[in-house]
């Protein structure tokens, strides 16, 4: 097949016939893909984009980060009917969970975190007793689908710029802009961001805690800073402070340990995941939805 | 106020150290003679001066499951000759129904920073919500964040009746916080047992504060450098029965210990021993804590001259 080509000797429909790809068109060559112009593409880029981009201009939950954790709370809120869009800076989604310690492509989680990737369908293997591995770009890839699966938008390549607050300093939003604008000098780059509202904000920044960081720059919320120790079940304190830190803002992930100063943990998801759950439970109860059965 | 002086112990990776501490903000504003008592020779010289209570009360820690109070206080009984009682842990029955403001005090005395002394800080709002989250069900164990010991016990004291707040009432409280206090050497230590008034006995601290096998925190730093992670089940794994770990079957008997150390210092304003054979023994390592409370299960003569006469002087009480 593969020294056999149109011009050379074989008319086109024959070629067609011969690779198996229907019926050709007599024009020359191999017709894979239907036909769209230039136009056409970017008039559906445009639609799509303004559409998305519309619905969540107003929306229930807006989660700031698309690291293990956001992802986690996204798809919770969605399987909820919570309707929701993740805030992500970076191209890439997924944040650490790429990677493990070192560099090193396996991510390990604590029980019962493995049961979360039951859930998405991800391998894993036991290492020890209580303490899992698998594949960090399977496990983050399996979140990323399972939360567009159930339905949570991503906005990538967006930076979180500031808080939209309402009557009595509560947090109703987040000011937003592209993530490129930020990397120009000021001085040739003037493009006022733009402003999502929504009846609550998960901060799942990270280390950062970018969205407590807007409200401390107010005055209106303290940052301890994560803490020096590093003892066992650190974990839990995480996943048992992710919870409403400041009217209309969840924290939840590493914003944790920055927000209320407990322990560094090192890469350890288990608690990342988990608390990502419990961050979409207090939305839910916040929101005053009732978590549906699974 | 004192510390022990014995030497601490260092483990790779680890912040918390195991030295127990001596607080007593009460009984020095109470009983000015605690200064000449103090390294003394005899225990017959200094009997005059003791305070004997006529009721010791043990709180329960509701997350330790493998902790047997009603043990603990018939050994304060033989030991000592204490009327000992059992209630539930101290924030349940102390705490009142305004769990708001309790959970706004607790979280007041977290601490901040472990290389600074306190600072008072206004709580944070999922703090406050955090710790009343904890006092609505004390079966919760979170460990994993570190409280001053001077603020906890003094918030405690303050929760105290005042028919219950004299040294005629022996007060103990076993506790999954975590406490510490600031040390010279610049930075907090966890105790495993605060003697003030009330005393408090940490669970979690006993198996945080002392240091673990060297050994341990060099195979936890490995395996964590390796994984990512701290395999905590697995870097334990080798060391099996080497320290009390969480739910461990041997904490009654060591809770023992550290129970007659908070009854001891009550009594005496004495907590420790220098004798690593004596259930008094200020222990800074696991395997220090294991010889004292376990293997060796026993106070030394002078303390158990001392300890017959506390227990002669209890049974004469009349009231």
């Amino acid at each position: 097949m593969e020294r056999i080509f149109a011009g050379e000797g074989i008319d086109c429909q024959s070629l067609c016939r011969l690779a198996g790809i229907g019926r050709g068109t007599g024009v020359g060559y191999m017709p894979i893909f239907g036909e769209a112009s230039e136009a056409e593409v970017t008039r559906a880029i445009l639609a799509g984009f303004t559409k998305d981009l519309g619905e969540y201009a107003s929306t229930e939950v807006i989660i700031v980060g698309g690291g293990p954790s956001g992802l986690t709370a996204a798809r919770e809120l969605a399987l909820n009917g919570v309707r929701n869009v993740v805030i992500e800076r970076n191209n890439y989604i997924g944040g650490g969970f790429w990677i493990g310690g070192y560099l090193m492509n396996t991510v390990t989680l604590r029980s019962p975190a493995q049961k979360y990737l039951d859930e998405i369908g991800c391998p894993y293997k036991k290492y020890s007793e209580n303490l899992y591995v698998t594949p960090g770009p399977h496990a983050c890839s399996k979140l990323i689908a399972a939360a567009m699966d159930a339905g949570a938008k991503i906005q990538n390549m967006t930076s979180f710029e500031d808080i939209v607050l309402r009557e009595k300093n509560r947090v109703a939003g987040v000011v937003i802009n592209w993530t490129p604008v930020q990397a120009l000098p000021h001085e040739i780059t003037c493009v006022d961001p733009i402003a999502l509202e929504c009846e609550l904000v998960i901060d799942a920044t990270g280390h950062d805690a970018y969205v407590i960081q807007a409200l401390e720059k107010r005055g209106l919320a303290k940052r301890i800073g994560e803490g020096g120790m590093w003892i066992e079940k650190s974990e839990d304190a995480v996943v048992e402070h992710t919870g409403i830190a400041y009217p209309g803002v969840v924290v939840a992930g590493m914003s944790v340990c920055s927000t209320y100063g407990l322990p560094r943990m090192g890469p350890t998801f288990g608690a990342m995941l988990l608390s990502g759950k419990r961050a979409a439970e207090v939305a839910l109860k916040e929101l005053g939805r009732k978590p549906k059965k699974k | 106020m004192r510390k022990s002086s014995a030497s601490r112990g260092r483990g790779i990776q680890r912040v918390l150290t195991p030295q127990i501490y001596i607080s007593s903000p009460c009984s020095k504003a109470v009983n000015p003679r605690r200064q000449r008592r103090q390294n003394t020779a005899s225990a017959g010289d200094e009997s005059a001066d003791w305070d004997i209570p006529r009721i010791a009360y043990l709180y329960t820690d509701s997350t330790a499951t493998t902790l047997r109070l009603d043990e603990v206080m018939a050994f304060l009984r033989d030991v000592l000759g204490l009327r000992c009682d059992l209630r539930k842990d101290f924030f349940s029955h102390h705490g009142g129904r305004d769990h708001e403001a309790l959970a706004r005090a607790i979280a007041a005395s977290r601490v901040r920073n472990i290389l600074r002394p306190f600072e008072p800080m206004e709580p944070l709002y999922g703090e406050i919500h955090f710790e009343h989250r904890l006092l609505e069900d004390p079966s919760k164990r979170v460990p994993g964040i570190l409280y001053d010991a001077f603020r906890y016990t003094a918030l405690m004291r303050d929760l105290l009746p005042p028919e219950e707040r004299s040294f005629r009432v022996l007060h103990i409280a076993f506790e999954h916080r975590i406490l510490g206090t600031f040390d010279e050497d610049g930075r907090y230590h966890a105790r495993a047992v605060v003697c003030a008034y009330p005393s408090a006995v940490s669970t979690s601290s006993i198996v945080e504060g002392p240091a673990k096998p060297d050994a341990y925190y060099r195979v936890k730093a490995q395996l964590a450098m390796a994984l990512g992670a701290v395999p905590f089940d697995a870097a334990k794994q080798p060391f099996t029965g080497q320290f009390i770990d969480y739910d461990d079957p041997r904490l009654t008997e060591v809770a023992k210990g550290y129970a007659l150390q908070a009854a001891t210092y009550h009594i005496t304003k004495e907590a420790f021993c220098t004798d690593p054979a004596c259930r008094l023994f200020n222990a800074h390592r696991q395997s220090e804590l294991l010889h004292a409370q376990l293997e060796s299960g026993k106070l030394c003569a002078r303390h158990e001259t001392m300890a017959t006469a506390i227990r002669a002087a209890s049974r004469a009480r009349k009231d």
